[in-house]
């Protein structure tokens, strides 16, 4: 599902939105401000950076004969970095602890 | 340090819509989980990249982060993720 520009350039703007947002954040924290060229330089790098995860990701989970990516992938794209690593190991149980407190909750609910 | 930015996250839909859109296949999808990690991995990288950024305009003493400050630390950026 390739892109036609305007939606490209509303999925930039999303990214740029957001990025700023960070930004800002952190330059209160640290009392520094950021130009809006950096700004826009970190959006479209992060931008570019999503094909490369996309990319593989998508031949990860092909290598697993998979067509749906999972988190498995992810952390396998985040291998690079020991500590990003721990990071998205630990977002990963808390996710699925939460799933499983989901449908725990669906069941009991059921029970009634 | 206080975290103030954990309600400044990227959307689920971004996201997907996102990284969907460089998929080669039509036939590749996402799971659910998959895009709630890979928005915390593109936060991540947009804080390092800002932290990384600020350091190195500290290192030259500048009060404002400036764009050669952002493409000196980007190389190593980039490897590292």
């Amino acid at each position: 599902m390739s892109l036609d520009e305007e939606a490209e350039q509303r999925l930039k703007a999303a990214i740029h939105f957001t990025v700023g947002g960070l930004c800002q954040s952190i330059g209160e924290e640290c009392e520094k401000e950021f130009s809006r060229q950096v700004i826009a330089a970190i959006a479209e790098t992060t931008f570019r950076q999503c094909e490369i995860f996309a990319k593989d990701l998508e031949a990860f989970a092909r290598h697993a004969k998979r067509a749906t990516v999972s988190s498995e992938d992810v952390k396998l794209v985040a291998r690079r970095s020991t500590a990003l690593s721990n990071f998205i190991q630990r977002k990963s149980e808390e996710l699925a602890s939460s799933n499983q407190d989901q449908k725990d909750k669906r069941k009991n609910a059921g029970k009634r | 340090m206080a975290e103030n930015d954990d309600n400044i996250v990227f959307k689920k839909e971004t996201v997907s819509k996102l990284l969907s859109s460089f998929f080669k296949e039509d036939k590749t999808k996402l799971s659910s989980d998959a895009v709630v990690l890979m928005a915390e991995m593109l936060k991540v990288f947009v804080k390092e990249a800002a932290q990384r950024s600020i350091k190195q305009a500290e290192s030259e003493d500048c009060d404002k982060v400036d764009i050669d400050h952002f493409e000196k630390i980007l190389p190593q950026l980039l490897l590292d993720f």
